[in-house]
C-alpha cells in the first residue's frame, strides 16, 4: 500500500494511468526520488512524457534490459513484469519520432563535393566555422546549423570556387604562417646536474633531431602545383666556441636540405632568431614538412659535457661581477640586494652551463610561385558538358552546361524551370558585358550557395539513395556511375558498396569515421604533461596518428575481420613508434607492417594514440580507459557520474597510495560501484601503458597491478586478458561498431526501432567472419538506411 | 600550434567579434564602388614609429635650437622636410631604468610610460599605450580602430632580456595593461586585413559587374530557399528556415554597408609576402600604411622598424655585425660608425614615408599636414642604456595644431607628456598616461 501511496505523490497522472508505468514506479521510485536520486537519476524531475526526456528514458531502458537495475540485493520485478515495463518505455520512445530531412554538408563533405563537382581542390570550407558534433560525429543533421557567418563565408567561397573552375585559380603566392605555440626547447641538458630523460640525454639521444622538442612537424595542404618557399625561423643558439650545428629539412619523409647553424658570438640577450629557407616544387595536396636540428649536443664547448665536444677555443668567459652596473654607495638596500642576486645567478650559470637547444619557432610557407595559369583541364572537362574545351561554344551550349552541372551539383534530376532560372542568371551577367565564361561562373556560384547544393534533402528514390551511399562511404557526392544508375532507377546499394569500398575515396572512412570513432582526430590537440612525459614529441604524435589510420585503412583494403581491431597480431610502425614500443629492427621514418607476436602490443587498444587519447595529461586513468572501452568497443556507455562525486586526489596518486587502491576505495560506495565495477577493471588491464602509451611496470613507487575482475565474474590480467575477454564479447563489439556506422551513415542518433536492424547486421557479419565489408553491406541494406527520409 | 593563412586575426577572434553587425571584407567587396563622398574635413592621424637600441646621439642632436637648427648626419634624410619637423630634445622614459633588462623595459615603456612587470610567463603587465587610448575613443569611426605594423618578422618568446617576457619587445601597442597588440609583419596579411582576402579587380566597370553578379546570386538563393521551405513540411524545414534567416541577415547588412558609401578600392597590388631586403619590406609596410590612412581605414598606427634589442644585421650596408652588440661599442670608433650607419639607414626608410605622406593632397593640404608622426627610440645612448635625453622627432602639423620647423629642448620632461599633448590634439581627453606630469609645451609655438 505504501508503494501506491508514494506513487500517487510522485507520478504525474499521464504516466500513472498506464499499468506498466505504475509497475515501473513501484520498483524504481524509492531509490530514484528527488531526495535519494541514486545514480544521479531523479524520476520526479523526469518529464512524465517519455518523448520529452528521450535520452534519459533511453538510458533507463538500456539499464533495465541489461538486468543491471534494480541492483543486486534489491527486490527485483518478475521477468514478465520487467518485460511489460521495457515494452512500455520502448513503445513510448518510438512514438511520434520524425527525422530531419535537410542535412547540411559539413566542412569535409563540402570540400570534397566541390573537388569532385568542379575539379577545384581549394578546400575553402576549412575556413568555415567548426561544425558541431553529436553522438560522436560531426555529420549529424540536428547539429549542423547555419549562421550568417557561415553563409557569408560560403558566398565568398562560392565566388572563389566558380572563378577558379572557369578562369583558373590565378593563385598569387600566399604566405601561411605557422606559429609554434610554445617553442619546445630543451631546458634540461646537463647530465651531471639534472636527471634527463634517456633519449635526449647527451649520451644516448635521437641524433636525427626528429624527436627532439625543438623539431617541427606539419602536414600542410598545398593549394596547387607550384614552387613554394618554406622558411623556418629558429630560436636559440649554439654557444660561442661551438662547432657548426645543422638544420635539416624533410619533405614527405625524405631529407631534402641541410644548412649549417653557426655559433653565436655573444651570449645572454643575443639569442638571435634566424631563418633558413628552401624553395621547392610541390604537387597540390598534403605534404609532410619536418625541420629538425640533428646532433645538436655535439660540438659544444667541453664545459657543456656533451658528446664529441668542440675542438675550437672557447672565448674567455665574462666576469660575472663586472657584468652588472656598479651602484652608487648610497643606493637603496633593495637595489644592492638585487644586484648581488643577479651576480650570484650569473656565476651559477657559468659554473653549470645549460645548452637550451635549438628550436623551430615559426614556419612560413609562401607560394605557389609560377603555378599553372588558367583553368585546369580537369575543371574544364567537368564543367563544359558540351565538350568545347577550346571555348568555341555553340548555341545551346550554355543551357547544356548549366543543366548538366545543376544535376550533378544537386545530385538529382533538375526541372526545366530550374535550368531556366540558372541560365537567366548566366545571361544577365553577359548582358552586363561579362564574357560567356563569367556567365557560367555566376550560375555555378548560385548553385554553390543554393540550398539544393548545401543541403542533402533526404527523400525516397534512387538519387537520394545514391547520395546516402556516397556521403557514407566517400564523404562526397555520387560519381557519374552512381548518378547514371540512379537515373536509370536501377541502383542497388549492395551492388554498389563493394566497388565504392575498393575506390580510393573510401579513405574518407578512415579520416572521418575512424578519425572520430577512435578519436584519432583528438590526438592532434592532446598535450601530455611535458615534465612527466618528456618522451612525447611532435614526431611521436604524428606517428601515433598514422599508426591507427594505417591500421584501419588496411582493414578496409584487405577486408579483414573487425576482430583485428581488438585482437590483431600486427600493426604499422616507423622507427619512432617502434622505439616507443620497445620493438627492435624498425628503422627510418617510413611506416611498414610489423608482426607483433611476442611483443606487448596487439589491437588498437594498445595503440599509443588510443592509450594517450584516453588518459589525462598527467596520468593514466583506468576510469577513462574503461569508459572509453565501454563506449567505443562494448557499446555500453555508462551514465555521467552523479554530482558531488569526490575527485581523485591527483597529488596523492603514486605517492601516498597506488591509484588502484584509491579507486577501490571509491568503489566501496554502492552508488559509484554500480558503474565503476564495469569500468575500472577494463582500464586496469591497460595500466602497464602510461599516459602516452609507453610500457611501464611501476606507477610512481608502486608496482603496476594489471588485474581486474568484471561484475560477471570473469577475471583478467593485462592486455592479454583484456583481449581474450573482448574476443569472447565480439558480438557486443560488432554491435557497437554497427551502431557507430549506422549513426554516421544516417546522420542521426539511433533509436529503439533501429535495434532490429543492428541485430541483423551483427548476425550477418558473424556469418561472414566479421569481415569489414559485411558490416558495411549490412548498414546499406538495412531498413533505416534504405528508407531514410521516407517513412 | 596556430596556423594563420593570409589573415591577421585567428578565426576565433573574428567569430567572437562578429556580433552580427560588423561588415566583413566580403561584404565590403559587395559595396558599390562609388566615388568618395563629398569633400569632408580630413581627419587627424596619429602614428608612432620605433627604432631600437638607441641612437648615436652625437650624430643626431642639433647643436642649435629654434628654427635655425642645423641638420645633423642622421637627420639628413629628413632635410627636405625640415619645415614639417620638430626635433624634441630632453624627453625621457625614466620608467625604463632599473637593473638588468633595459631593452625589455625600453620596449615596454615606450608608448605606455609604465615599467613592465618582470616575468617570463603569461602574466605580462605594463600599461595601456597611447595609440590605444586614442583608438578606444576614435576607433569606432574607422573600419580598423588601429593598425599595428612591424618590420622584424621573427617573434621571440619566453625570456628576452634578463627575466623579462619577449612580449615587451614584440609589441609596443597595448590594448590594456595585460594585452599586447602584436604587430603584423607580413605585408600580404596587412593587405588582406585592409581589403579582405578576395582578389578584387581594380577596373571599376568589372567591379560593378561583379557586385551586380553577387546580388543576383543572392536574389536567386533567397527565392530558391523560400520556395524550398514552402515545399517541406513545417517539421522538416527547420534547417532551411535557419538558412533563410541567414540570407536575410546578410541582405540587411549589405543595405547598411551601402548606406555608408565607403570607398574600398585598393590602390595597390596585393603583396606576396615578406621581402628579404629590409628596405623593400619597410617600403611595402609604408605603402600599406599610406593606403590605410588615405582610404580612412584607420587613423592610428604603430610601426616597429626593428624590435628593441634587435640583433638584425644589415649586410646591404657592407657589414654584417648584428645591431645590438654594435651599440655596446665601448667608444670603439669603428663600431660607433657602424651604429650611425644603421641609424641613418632606418631614417632613410622613414623619410620615404614622410615624403609620400607629403605628396598626397587632402583637403586644404597634404596627408602629412593632417597627421602627427612620432619617430624615435626609448633609449638614447645604447652603450650605457640611457633612458633619458631620448631621440625624438615629430613630423606633421596635426591639422594646424603644431608649428613644426624647430628644434625644441626641454630641461627634462617625461615622454608621456608629449603623448598627452598629442592625444589632446586628436580630441581625445586624457589626464594621465603612465608617468606623465602634464602636457608638453611649445609644440604650437613658443
Amino acid at each position: 500500500m505504501k508503494g501506491i501511496l508514494l506513487l500517487a505523490m510522485l507520478v504525474p497522472t499521464a504516466v500513472a494511468q498506464s499499468p506498466a508505468a505504475a509497475l515501473f514506479h513501484q520498483h524504481c521510485a524509492a531509490c530514484h526520488s528527488a531526495r535519494t536520486a541514486s545514480g544521479g537519476l531523479n524520476l520526479e524531475s523526469l518529464s512524465a512524457s517519455v518523448g520529452a526526456d528521450r535520452d534519459k528514458w533511453a538510458r533507463i531502458l538500456k539499464r533495465l534490459e541489461a538486468g543491471e537495475m534494480p541492483p543486486a540485493g534489491r527486490p527485483r520485478p518478475h521477468p514478465a513484469e520487467l518485460h511489460r515495463i521495457t515494452t512500455w518505455i520502448a513503445g513510448e520512445l518510438d512514438r511520434g519520432r520524425t527525422h530531419l530531412k535537410a542535412r547540411r554538408l559539413n566542412r569535409v563533405e563540402y570540400n570534397n563535393t566541390v573537388r569532385d563537382l568542379l575539379g577545384v581542390d581549394l578546400r575553402p570550407a576549412s575556413d568555415f566555422p567548426q561544425d558541431d558534433s553529436a553522438f560522436g560525429f560531426d555529420n549529424i543533421a540536428e547539429s549542423l546549423s547555419v549562421s550568417p557567418l557561415l553563409l557569408e563565408k560560403q558566398m565568398a567561397a562560392a565566388e572563389r570556387i566558380a572563378r577558379a573552375a572557369l578562369f583558373g585559380q590565378d593563385l598569387k603566392p600566399q604566405t601561411t604562417r605557422i606559429e609554434v605555440a610554445i617553442p619546445r626547447r630543451m631546458e634540461i641538458t646537463n647530465p651531471v646536474k639534472l636527471t634527463v630523460p634517456a633519449y635526449y640525454s647527451m649520451a644516448d639521444y635521437d641524433v636525427t633531431g626528429l624527436s627532439q622538442p625543438g623539431a617541427f612537424h606539419l602536414t600542410h595542404r598545398f593549394p596547387a602545383e607550384g614552387d613554394y618557399v618554406i622558411r623556418v625561423i629558429g630560436a636559440g643558439n649554439r654557444p660561442a666556441g661551438s662547432q657548426d650545428g645543422e638544420i635539416t629539412f624533410w619533405i614527405d619523409g625524405r631529407l631534402v636540405q641541410r644548412f649549417p647553424v653557426p655559433e653565436v658570438m655573444m651570449s645572454g640577450f643575443e639569442r638571435r632568431p634566424d631563418f633558413w629557407e628552401i624553395r621547392t616544387r610541390l604537387t597540390a595536396g598534403p605534404h609532410e614538412i619536418i625541420a629538425a636540428f640533428p646532433r645538436q649536443f655535439e660540438g659544444l664547448p667541453p664545459r657543456f659535457r656533451g658528446p664529441n665536444p668542440s675542438k675550437k677555443q672557447e672565448p674567455p668567459l665574462p666576469d660575472p661581477t663586472k657584468a652588472f652596473r656598479e651602484l652608487p654607495p648610497d643606493a637603496p638596500p633593495g637595489k644592492i640586494e638585487e644586484r648581488r642576486l643577479a651576480i650570484a645567478r650569473a656565476k651559477d650559470q657559468l659554473a653549470n652551463p645549460r645548452f637550451e637547444g635549438l628550436a623551430v619557432m615559426e614556419v612560413e610557407i609562401t607560394g605557389p610561385h609560377s603555378p599553372r595559369k588558367g583553368p585546369s583541364p580537369e575543371s574544364l572537362r567537368r564543367v563544359l558538358a558540351c565538350g568545347h574545351l577550346d571555348g568555341r561554344h555553340q548555341a545551346g551550349c550554355r543551357r547544356l552546361i548549366v543543366g548538366t552541372l545543376a544535376q550533378r551539383a544537386f545530385r538529382r534530376p533538375v526541372t526545366a524551370k530550374e535550368v531556366d532560372r540558372l541560365e537567366a542568371l548566366a545571361a544577365s551577367t553577359q548582358a552586363r558585358g561579362g564574357p560567356f565564361e563569367e556567365g557560367l561562373a555566376v550560375a555555378v556560384q548560385a548553385m554553390l550557395v543554393s540550398p539544393d547544393f548545401l543541403f542533402r534533402l533526404e527523400s525516397q528514390g534512387p538519387h537520394a539513395l545514391a547520395s546516402r551511399l556516397s556521403y557514407f562511404l566517400w564523404s562526397t557526392m555520387p560519381d557519374d556511375e552512381l548518378l547514371r544508375r540512379a537515373g536509370d532507377g536501377a541502383i542497388v546499394a549492395a551492388n554498389e558498396a563493394p566497388r565504392m569500398l575498393a575506390d580510393p575515396r573510401s579513405r574518407a572512412l578512415v579520416e572521418n569515421f575512424a578519425g572520430q570513432w577512435l578519436e584519432i582526430r583528438r590526438l592532434e590537440s592532446v598535450q601530455p604533461d611535458r615534465d612527466r612525459f618528456p618522451d612525447f614529441d611532435e614526431h611521436l604524435r604524428a606517428s601515433m596518428i598514422k599508426e591507427t589510420e594505417l591500421f584501419f585503412e588496411n582493414l578496409i583494403r584487405e577486408d579483414r575481420s573487425i576482430v583485428d581491431l581488438i585482437d590483431a597480431d600486427y600493426t604499422f610502425l616507423n622507427e619512432r613508434l617502434a622505439r616507443h614500443y620497445g620493438i627492435a629492427g624498425v628503422s627510418g621514418t617510413q611506416f611498414r607492417r610489423v608482426d607483433l607476436k611476442g611483443t606487448r602490443r596487439g589491437g588498437v587498444l594498445a595503440h599509443a594514440g588510443i592509450l594517450t587519447a584516453s588518459s589525462y595529461a598527467t596520468r593514466t586513468s583506468p576510469v577513462l580507459r574503461g569508459k572509453w572501452i565501454l563506449e567505443n568497443i562494448l557499446n555500453a556507455p555508462p551514465p555521467p557520474p552523479p554530482p558531488n562525486v569526490p575527485a581523485l586526489d591527483e597529488q596523492a596518486v603514486g605517492s601516498s597510495a597506488s591509484l588502484k587502491a584509491q579507486l577501490e576505495q571509491h568503489r566501496i560506495n554502492p552508488v559509484c560501484a554500480s558503474c565503476h565495477a564495469r569500468m575500472d577493471p577494463l582500464g586496469f588491464a591497460l595500466e602497464n601503458y602510461d599516459a602516452v602509451g609507453a610500457w611501464r611496470t611501476q606507477d610512481g613507487k608502486f608496482a603496476i597491478d594489471a588485474r581486474g575482475a568484471l561484475p560477471d565474474g570473469r577475471v583478467m590480467e593485462g592486455l592479454g586478458g583484456l583481449r581474450s575477454v573482448l574476443r569472447q564479447d565480439r558480438d557486443a563489439f560488432a554491435a557497437c561498431l554497427a551502431e557507430k556506422l549506422m549513426t554516421y551513415a544516417l546522420g542521426r542518433g539511433l533509436e529503439r526501432a533501429d535495434q532490429d536492424a543492428v541485430k541483423e547486421i551483427v548476425a550477418r557479419a558473424a556469418a561472414a567472419d566479421y569481415r569489414f565489408s559485411s558490416l558495411i553491406l549490412g548498414v546499406v541494406n538495412s531498413r533505416p538506411f534504405q528508407q531514410r527520409g521516407g517513412q | 600550434m596556430r596556423v594563420i593563412t593570409g589573415k591577421y586575426l585567428p578565426r576565433r577572434t573574428v567569430l567572437r567579434s562578429l556580433g552580427g553587425s560588423i561588415a566583413l571584407p566580403f561584404l565590403d567587396a559587395m559595396m558599390p564602388a562609388l566615388g568618395r563622398a563629398a569633400q569632408v574635413k580630413p581627419p587627424v592621424r596619429l602614428i608612432f614609429g620605433y627604432v631600437p637600441n638607441g641612437i648615436m646621439m652625437r650624430d643626431w642632436t642639433p647643436k642649435s635650437e629654434g628654427g635655425a637648427f642645423e641638420i645633423t648626419r642622421i637627420l639628413k634624410p629628413l632635410e627636405a622636410h625640415r619645415q614639417d619637423m620638430l626635433v624634441l630634445t630632453g624627453l625621457a622614459h625614466r620608467t625604463g631604468e632599473g637593473p638588468a633588462g633595459d631593452h625589455a623595459r625600453a620596449g615596454g615603456t615606450y608608448l605606455t610610460g609604465v615599467s613592465p612587470k618582470r616575468t617570463t610567463s603569461a602574466d605580462v603587465e605594463v600599461g595601456i599605450s597611447v595609440d590605444q587610448v586614442a583608438a578606444q575613443v576614435l576607433g569606432n569611426r574607422t573600419r580598423l580602430p588601429s593598425l599595428e605594423l612591424g618590420c622584424e618578422a621573427t617573434r621571440m618568446v619566453g625570456s628576452c632580456d634578463a627575466g623579462y617576457s619577449c612580449a615587451y619587445v614584440n609589441s609596443m601597442s597595448w590594448r590594456s595593461a595585460t594585452s599586447p597588440n602584436p604587430p603584423e609583419t607580413n605585408p600580404r596579411s596587412v593587405f588582406e586585413r585592409l581589403y579582405g582576402s578576395l582578389d578584387i579587380d581594380t577596373d571599376p566597370a568589372v567591379q560593378a559587374r561583379l557586385n551586380a553578379n553577387r546580388k543576383s546570386v543572392l536574389d536567386y538563393v533567397r527565392d530558391r530557399t523560400g520556395e524550398l521551405a514552402r515545399t517541406l513540411a513545417p517539421a522538416d524545414r527547420r534547417k532551411i528556415d535557419e538558412y533563410l534567416t541567414a540570407i536575410r541577415d546578410i541582405e540587411k547588412r549589405i543595405a547598411r554597408a551601402e548606406n555608408e558609401n565607403r570607398e574600398i578600392t585598393p590602390s595597390m597590388e596585393k603583396p606576396a609576402g615578406i621581402p628579404l631586403l629590409f628596405a623593400d619590406h619597410v617600403r611595402l609596410m609604408h605603402d600599406l600604411l599610406i593606403v590605410a590612412l588615405q582610404a580612412d581605414i584607420t587613423r592610428i598606427s604603430t610601426l616597429i622598424y626593428a624590435k628593441e634589442g634587435s640583433t638584425r644585421s644589415y649586410p646591404e650596408l657592407g657589414f654584417s655585425d648584428p645591431h645590438h652588440p654594435l651599440t655596446h661599442h665601448r667608444n670603439n670608433e669603428d663600431w660607433m660608425e657602424k651604429v650611425t650607419r644603421i641609424n641613418l639607414h632606418h631614417m632613410e626608410q622613414f623619410a620615404y614615408l614622410i615624403g609620400r605622406m607629403k605628396s598626397i593632397r587632402e583637403g586644404d593640404g597634404s596627408l602629412l599636414d593632417h597627421s602627427m608622426v612620432v619617430y624615435g627610440s626609448s633609449i638614447s645612448d645604447g652603450n650605457v642604456h640611457a633612458h633619458h635625453n631620448l631621440p625624438v622627432v615629430l613630423l606633421g602639423r596635426g591639422d594646424g595644431s603644431i608649428k613644426p620647423g624647430r628644434h625644441l629642448t626641454y630641461g627634462e620632461k617625461p615622454m608621456t607628456n608629449l603623448y598627452l599633448t598629442l592625444l589632446d590634439r586628436m580630441g581625445v581627453p586624457a589626464e594621465k598616461l603612465g608617468d606623465s606630469s602634464g602636457k608638453l609645451e611649445h609644440l604650437a609655438g613658443v
